[in-house]
């Protein structure tokens, strides 16, 4: 089974404190390191496991700017055997966009696939979007928050995805699809830095987004980025250790959550 | 062959390394055994190395060179290498790729103790001394071990010495990496702090945790640059009268030798006599100190590594000792140490102090 993983290289944000700056315009992640999307990470994981059980391979595709060649290192040390970047100058959020950009460079590229993986969000805009999208493009069948695979045959998958209230929905999927991979599906390996070092010797082939824009246009355009509004509530007890103590210790019966 | 491998092919399998091992007898784990199944080849089940503390005790016993904590500093490489790595080490792995430190915290924020502190301390590059404050990971994010680098800086002080930190451009030492075998990791810390200290004319070194001096002085190779703990040089303020403890500390103290300060690198007696010099304080030992001191299982990978299995903790061990000998603090110059030994010790109702906060109680 051949499968191409689209990963995408995101800002690690869960501890930095997003500062929005110019007006608005902009947030700063000068300083915020990057990292795999998490979803990706899976989804990796999940189309090597199925390479080395039924055979055929994998490809890392990467839409970003140059820097999103370490998310492809990555995905070759974790198993991928080509990385493809399909280099712009700046990260593009919009899900059509994204979307119209990786069908374009599919169709154009014809590279073969039994199965195209994406993750089921990225980290950073959180749209999880962008495979529903390319699948209604390439109109191939889709399933989305994808929690296992069960089998995969020559010409389908069965696959479970997670649905509201705990339920699980076992699906048969015709080949070829796009699966939208859950984070939890597996346990990714770990991947090493020797292991980067040596992916760093498998040539990924670098594409220009350019070449890939016809009707990529962005649907969605950012007016401006806020914090969220604070809002009231919190109480804030002042004095000494002891004092406040006893006040928190009042509220909690009060509130009768401590007896 | 490697070198490794050569040196355990002229094990004797005297026994030494289980002897004073932490974990064999009471885990799976034996060092004699492992050794003996490399010499034949043999394979060493997934689970057994990650029980290592690297206390060290068992390279610094053998009689042969044999570097049996090397050999398993390998075993860890090669699953490292295979992906096979327990799921909690490999997200504290991770997070020092991403961001410089174990706990994964913001590389933005690691400065953070130094500025909320009464007094300023300037970056190593604007010191005329180029001696530099190393934090350590732990100290810089964990909120129990924050106070520690915050004490030590306000004795320095005290004592006149000029210093200076490095704040979010230090990254982790990779001591606790290059135990758990991913020896690439480490090796890119390593080069990006000697950049670091190459880049701000760095001359002397003084290390917060046992485990940063290890490396830093061990393992970083010949950089013309003087490591220390800090721990030595407030002793010798004190023997030189530079610093004079004058409030009362009337309490029984316990010592306790972290392995990478006492065993590893020799310094048993600067922390004792920084104690010895706290007036009213009355010091005890363990049974066994000093070269023989007991690992308090926090080292080698294993702050971030529950073993399997239900045996006591040294930890446990270790606190049940303290009360029995009649101590009322338990004291020791390790932040692993602190965190592993202060679990059972609050359960029991015993204090446990890093030697700094004793001294600061006294200095006013």
């Amino acid at each position: 089974m051949n499968i191409l993983v689209f990963t995408k290289r995101v800002p690690a944000t869960q501890e930095e404190e997003i500062r929005v700056i110019d007006d608005g315009k902009k947030v700063d992640l000068s300083k915020v390191p990057f990292k795999l999307n998490d979803w990706d990470n899976y989804a990796v994981e999940e189309a090597v496991r199925i390479a080395e059980k039924a055979g055929g391979s994998v490809a890392a595709v990467s839409m970003g700017d140059a820097e999103s060649d370490e998310v492809l290192r990555r995905a070759i040390a974790m198993g991928a055997s080509d990385g493809f970047l399909i280099e712009a100058a700046t990260e593009r959020q919009d899900p059509n966009g994204r979307a119209t950009l990786a069908l374009n460079f599919l169709r154009k590229q014809a590279l073969p696939f039994d199965a195209i993986f994406t993750g089921v969000q990225a980290e950073d805009d959180q749209f999880g979007s962008m495979g529903g999208i390319l699948a209604a493009k390439l109109g191939l069948p889709f399933a989305s928050m994808v929690i296992g695979i069960d089998t995969f045959e020559k010409d389908h998958v069965i696959v479970r995805r997670e649905l509201e209230g705990g339920l699980q929905e076992r699906v048969k999927v015709s080949l070829p699809c796009v699966l939208a991979i859950q984070s939890g599906i597996n346990e990714p390996r770990y991947v090493s830095i020797m292991g980067i070092r040596k992916a760093s010797k498998v040539e990924r082939k670098v594409f220009k987004a350019a070449d890939f824009q016809e009707g990529a246009e962005n649907m969605i355009e950012v007016e401006r980025w806020t914090y969220p509004p604070t809002r009231g509530g919190a109480t804030m007890i002042q004095g000494d250790a002891d004092n406040i103590c006893k006040e928190l210790l009042g509220i909690l019966k009060e509130k009768g959550v401590f007896q | 062959m490697s070198v490794n491998t050569a040196r355990v092919l002229t094990c004797i399998q005297c026994g030494k390394c289980t002897g004073s091992c932490p974990e064999s007898g009471k885990t799976p784990f034996n060092v004699r055994m492992i050794m003996r199944k490399k010499q034949f080849g043999r394979a060493v089940e997934e689970a057994i190395p990650w029980y290592c503390t690297s206390c060290g005790a068992c390279t610094l016993r053998c009689p042969r060179d044999v570097k049996p904590s090397e050999v398993i500093i390998d075993l860890r490489s090669a699953l490292v290498e295979d992906g096979q790595v327990p799921n909690s080490i490999q997200k504290a792995l991770e997070n020092t790729f991403v961001q410089k430190n174990p706990w994964g915290r913001s590389r933005a924020k690691r400065g953070e103790w130094s500025e909320k502190l009464d007094i300023e301390i300037p970056h190593v590059s604007e010191t005329q001394s180029k001696r530099l404050l190393l934090t350590c990971c732990i100290q810089a994010y964990d909120p129990r071990c924050m106070v520690i680098p915050a004490n030590v800086a306000r004795i320095l002080r005290k004592g006149g010495l000029e210093f200076g930190v490095l704040g979010e451009e230090e990254a982790c030492c990779g001591n606790e990496i290059r135990r758990i075998g991913e020896t690439g990791l480490f090796e890119e810390l390593m080069e990006e702090n000697i950049a670091t200290f190459r880049e701000y004319g760095v001359r002397e070194i003084i290390a917060l945790s046992p485990h940063c001096m290890n490396t830093l002085r061990k393992e970083y190779g010949n950089l013309g640059i003087k490591v220390s703990h800090y721990s030595e040089s407030v002793a010798a303020m004190i023997s030189q009268g530079v610093l004079k403890p004058e409030g009362s500390y009337d309490k029984k103290v316990i010592y306790h030798d972290p392995c990478f300060l006492g065993k590893q690198n020799g310094v048993f007696d600067e922390p004792r006599s920084i104690l010895k010099a706290v007036p009213g304080l009355e010091m005890l030992e363990f049974s066994r100190s000093r070269e023989t001191s007991l690992c308090c299982e926090g080292g080698g990978g294993r702050m971030f590594y529950e073993a399997e299995g239900t045996y006591e903790r040294n930890s446990v061990v270790r606190v049940n000792e303290a009360i029995e000998r009649g101590a009322d603090v338990l004291a020791t110059s390790c932040p692993f140490c602190v965190m592993t030994l202060e679990d059972p010790a609050t359960e029991k109702g015993l204090a446990v102090k890093e030697v700094s906060e004793i001294l600061m109680e006294v200095l006013g």
